[in-house]
């Protein structure tokens, strides 16, 4: 027979399970300021590489960004704990942020891609990406950024090169810039809240 | 109905008998936070239940020792880190324990 004081114990054990597994999958990673640092990214390769015409616009600020992503995020990755979800995300924009680099490293040296096709390639790879993340996280938000870079991969490929370049640029704007930003202000809210509540628990 | 003498000593004989391991508070709430990650840090256990690296540390050791959570260091940018994982021995014990307490707290509510 449990006394009424055992089973108060017993249903505060309970609760506590239930407390703890609820925080751990509130756990919050950060990751609004990478698409606003590879927003920044784009606009300074593209600015570069259209008015200093270098070659090495692209592919020096695309290593450089991805240098200072991989640092940061290794530094803040102690504060938050690896889980499948997340090594999930990681993987598709590793994936297919490698293929980008390769595909147009190689397509811009052999000379055998234009404008339109470019955007249309980065616009189409980067809507897959958005697409694949926001059904893992049921995020309808970045499904709309999804919708944002197909369509300028699309209107991008009947575009002339002046029309596919603005297109380009507004969906930089709107996926990453604003996006990013509505992100980051989205993950300062959530830790806020977080941190107001308490999680303690003493032996 | 009223139960039986017998029968009412059947059921406390039936009832499992919670791990003392688990049982502890800051180490239940160490396992279920750890059944929802596949590592973490000791700084992020630490924030996540709010106690001090003393008795996080001897927690956290007694349920190595138990085989329920492994413990690994590393070195990333120079700066050494803890991470915690749970073990599928620690997993099945959270899950046992679980059931105890259902079952136990299920007993109370009947008699």
């Amino acid at each position: 027979m449990i006394e009424g004081m055992q089973q108060q114990e017993l249903k505060d054990r309970l609760n506590l399970i239930e407390t703890m597994i609820a925080e751990g999958r509130q756990t919050t990673e950060r990751w609004g300021w990478t698409f606003v640092l590879w927003g920044i990214a784009y606009y300074v390769a593209i600015a570069w590489s259209t008015w200093g015409h270098s070659n090495l616009a692209w592919p020096f600020t695309m290593i450089a960004t991805s240098v200072v992503t991989a640092v940061v995020s290794t530094r803040q990755g102690g504060s938050t704990p690896e889980t499948t979800m997340g090594r999930a995300i990681g993987a598709i924009w590793i994936g297919v942020g490698v293929s980008l680099f390769l595909i147009c490293l190689c397509a811009s040296i052999a000379g055998r891609i234009d404008v339109q096709t470019f955007i249309a390639v980065v616009a189409a790879m980067l809507g897959a990406a958005n697409a694949a993340s926001s059904i893992i996280l049921k995020w309808r938000g970045q499904f709309i950024c999804a919708l944002v870079w197909w369509t300028a991969a699309a209107l991008s490929c009947f575009g002339t090169v002046m029309q596919s370049s603005i297109i380009g640029l507004v969906a930089i704007f709107l996926c990453q810039i604003v996006f990013g930003s509505y992100m980051m202000l989205s993950e300062a809210r959530e830790r806020k809240a977080n941190g107001t509540k308490s999680g303690a628990a003493h032996a | 109905m009223l139960p039986m003498p017998d029968a009412a000593a059947d059921v406390t004989t039936d009832l499992p008998e919670l791990n003392p391991i688990i049982h502890g508070k800051l180490r239940l709430a160490l396992l279920s936070l750890l059944s929802t990650v596949e590592e973490a840090e000791f700084t992020w256990l630490r924030a996540k239940t709010g106690s001090t690296d003393g008795n996080l540390g001897a927690q956290l050791l007694k349920l190595e020792e138990a085989g329920y959570i492994a413990m690994e260091k590393k070195f990333v940018l120079r700066k050494p880190q803890t991470l915690y994982r749970m073990t599928e021995t620690g997993r099945k014990a959270l899950t046992d324990y679980v059931h105890a307490l259902k079952q136990l707290l299920g007993s109370a509510i009947n008699s």
